[in-house]
């Protein structure tokens, strides 16, 4: 059998896909902030040799990095209301699972970022006569946070990415409304390769934008 | 769902998730099966992708890169519903959710590995096309029997990892109603209205295999970081 | 002639390995002494436990007068904020350079007088050009780390150590990364600030260097000072059996030509 494509009703909607769009980068921005913020101090905790906070933090981190993402969302909004002293719905959850998760990630990347400054840096800064806090803040972060920068980007793409799993638990972003709209217009053909040519076209330049500093940083050395 | 209910204490019952973990095994099996399948198909296809994007010409490579960038840069759960929803429609196919994951992740995952395929081949120094070249090995040749030997060394830990990735991924099966180990844990709970003891013993399901996974994989990378078969680039 | 650094009885050990085995030195202002040994004979770490960049086993380090740390009953107690201050008062210039990549040549130097010394910014620029120029680069103060030979890299080092107005330097292996051609000009800098009564301790292997600018030779094995004196002494009429072969290994040694006259 033939198919006619037909686009009009993707269009006709695109007040709906619009406001699924907002919701996926207030989603995603959300949880990359609160990610990355929460994450320096579970790296740091991790660097730690302490272990009060070296034990738990590697726990967590080990957690959220080895069950998958949508199990972790889901739990958030099956389980976790349960014994929850708040009110969870669908964006609570998923933010949940998201932001929990960028933080066990980018836990790791400051901490691969900090471990890759060479040996010397600290040495040469210790034999200065630098603290602690000097060496870390003065010499190692600087370098340390160019080198990262790459990787979190690429944890910010993954990031948007994964936002599309709330609709699962019925979050309104690009992905749920897409699946709406093909539900009540019954064009699941054009809905769905639309939604994927948004996310394309909402990602891709930033991963030409990742590679392109990945080139860069490396070229520097 | 009240809220509230940790001031007042829950009482745990996991007697019916172990009553029903036959069920959450059988899904745990089905996650592995499409892990496994996909696996099969993604890794010689991410092969020939790499290769296509690598030495092809511009007929072959523009399509190819094409589809490495557009597979990595879509969201899976986006892909599984076109494979799933939209393709049977577009090409009068029948198709069950068993083969639509499997379809889905086997491309899905082709991508990924096509890039640790082209970079593992990029990372052997240029001296080893030199050196065969000099032999008057053409480039099939080389590649063959000089650069990939070297190179799929290197590549094994990306891999695994990327196999792990793969395994995570999947769970998104259980939204086109295939039978994993997510969907059968939230069968289950809506079954028993035990969500909190059945989705926290799926997730220490998940994490158990995983994690085996992951240490097995630090494991190697260790090891052949030690024999000098991985050199870092 | 004031004692600047005394150096008691000191012992290293890293686990089993004791790299340091009761080591004895008294050094006066405006010495230079130079270190030498095989590898693993413990030159390096001994000169890393003088600025406490390894904590010695046991054994004493007197600066100035002054013993480093607090006598305990289990031992001796080094104040991580004592390590410091006493770090700030010790230049080292290390094999690799380590200058740091993120700023360039000025802000290097100035990098140590600003975040450990506190100086008022006209102070940091001062010393920054003062010690630039007496290295010989003041005209690449603009430039980065990346952008500089290894040899200017190690003088940019040298400078840095400098502008904290150090009251002794230590030189590890400072030329030993660098290309032969690039090692000259470091070692006329350092053979400077010899002269100018720099008080510095040099572990090196370039031993027409340590003939010519040494006061004093020290040739350590198994962590212990095998043999010492002047460099006519030890190099030219060793009397241990380790000493006469090490030098032997090292072959007839040049004297660089400036030096001559």
């Amino acid at each position: 059998m033939e198919h006619v494509w037909d686009f009009s009703a993707v269009f006709s909607n695109w007040y709906l896909l619009l406001i699924g769009l907002k919701n996926t980068i207030v989603l995603a921005v959300v949880c990359l902030v609160l990610g990355l913020f929460f994450g320096l101090f579970v790296g740091a905790a991790r660097y730690s040799g302490n272990r009060l906070f070296n034990w738990p933090a590697t726990a967590f981190v080990e957690i959220f990095r080895n069950t998958p993402v949508l199990v972790q969302i889901m739990w958030f909004f099956f389980a976790f209301p349960i014994i929850s002293p708040f009110d969870i719905n669908a964006f609570t959850a998923a933010a949940l699972g998201l932001t929990l998760n960028t933080v066990a990630f980018s836990s790791e990347i400051y901490r691969a970022g900090i471990q890759s400054i060479h040996k010397g840096q600290w040495e040469a800064a210790k034999a200065l006569g630098m603290n602690y806090s000097q060496q870390m803040g003065r010499i190692i972060l600087p370098q340390a946070v160019r080198r990262m920068i790459p990787a979190f980007m690429n944890r910010a793409v993954e990031l948007v990415k994964m936002t599309s799993l709330a609709s699962v638990i019925a979050y309104g972003e690009l992905m749920h409304q897409a699946k709406t709209i093909s539900t009540i217009e019954f064009n699941p053909i054009e809905m769905y390769t639309s939604v994927a040519l948004i996310f394309f076209i909402l990602i891709f330049p930033f991963t030409l934008l990742v590679q392109r500093f990945e080139i860069r940083s490396k070229a520097k050395g | 769902m009240q809220a509230g209910s940790f001031i007042v204490g829950y009482e745990w019952d996991f007697s019916v998730v172990f009553r029903d973990f036959d069920l959450l095994l059988l899904g745990l099996v089905n996650t592995l099966k499409v892990t496994g399948l996909a696996l099969l198909f993604g890794i010689p296809l991410g092969l020939l992708l790499a290769l296509l994007r690598l030495y092809g010409n511009a007929v072959l490579r523009i399509p190819a890169s094409f589809l490495i960038e557009f597979l990595r840069t879509t969201p899976p759960i986006a892909q599984l519903f076109w494979f799933f929803f939209a393709m049977p429609i577009l090409l009068g196919v029948e198709i069950d959710p068993f083969e639509a994951s499997v379809l889905t992740f086997s491309l899905q995952s082709s991508a990924f590995f096509a890039e640790v395929f082209r970079g593992g081949i990029l990372s052997i120094d240029n001296g080893q096309w030199e050196a065969a070249k000099a032999i008057g090995m053409n480039r099939n040749d080389t590649l063959r029997r000089v650069i990939l030997p070297q190179a799929v060394k290197r590549m094994i830990p990306a891999f695994l990892e990327r196999a792990i990735e793969l395994m995570k991924t999947t769970t998104l099966v259980s939204t086109i109603s295939y039978a994993d180990l997510l969907y059968q844990a939230n069968t289950i709970a809506q079954s028993t209205y035990r969500s909190l003891e059945v989705f926290t013993v799926a997730a220490a399901m998940y994490f158990v295999v995983i994690f085996i996974c992951s240490l097995a994989v630090q494991r190697l990378e260790h090891h052949l970081g030690r024999t000098g078969e991985l050199t870092k680039g | 002639m004031t004692e600047v650094l005394k150096i008691e009885n000191l012992h290293k050990s890293f686990g089993d390995l004791n790299v340091l085995n009761g080591i004895d030195l008294s050094v006066a202002k405006g010495d230079t002494i130079v270190i030498l040994g095989a590898s693993g004979s413990g030159k390096s770490t001994l000169l890393r436990c003088v600025n406490f960049m390894e904590i010695p086993s046991s054994g004493r380090i007197v600066l100035q007068g002054k013993p480093v740390g607090t006598e305990k009953a289990d031992g001796i107690n080094y104040p991580e904020k004592e390590l410091t201050g006493l770090r700030a008062r010790v230049g080292m210039v290390f094999q690799h350079f380590n200058l740091f990549p993120h700023m360039n040549v000025k802000q290097n130097v100035m990098e140590g007088p600003r975040t450990v010394l506190k100086c008022n910014q006209a102070e940091c620029a001062r010393r920054a050009e003062e010690y630039l120029d007496k290295v010989g680069l003041g005209w690449k103060a603009e430039a980065f780390p990346s952008q500089l030979s290894g040899g200017q890299q190690q003088r940019v080092a040298i400078a840095r150590a400098l502008a904290m107005e150090p009251e002794i330097m230590l030189f590890d292996e400072a030329t030993s990364a660098l290309d032969p051609e690039l090692v000259g000009e470091v070692l006329e800098t350092m053979k400077e600030l010899a002269d100018e009564g720099m008080t510095m301790l040099i572990v090196t292997h370039e031993l027409g260097f340590a003939y010519t600018v040494a006061d004093r030779v020290l040739f350590l094995a198994d962590g212990k000072i095998l043999e010492q004196g002047d460099p006519e002494k030890v190099l030219i009429h060793p009397q241990q059996e380790g000493t006469k072969n090490f030098l032997r290994g090292h072959g007839s040694f040049r004297l660089p030509e400036p030096v001559l006259d």
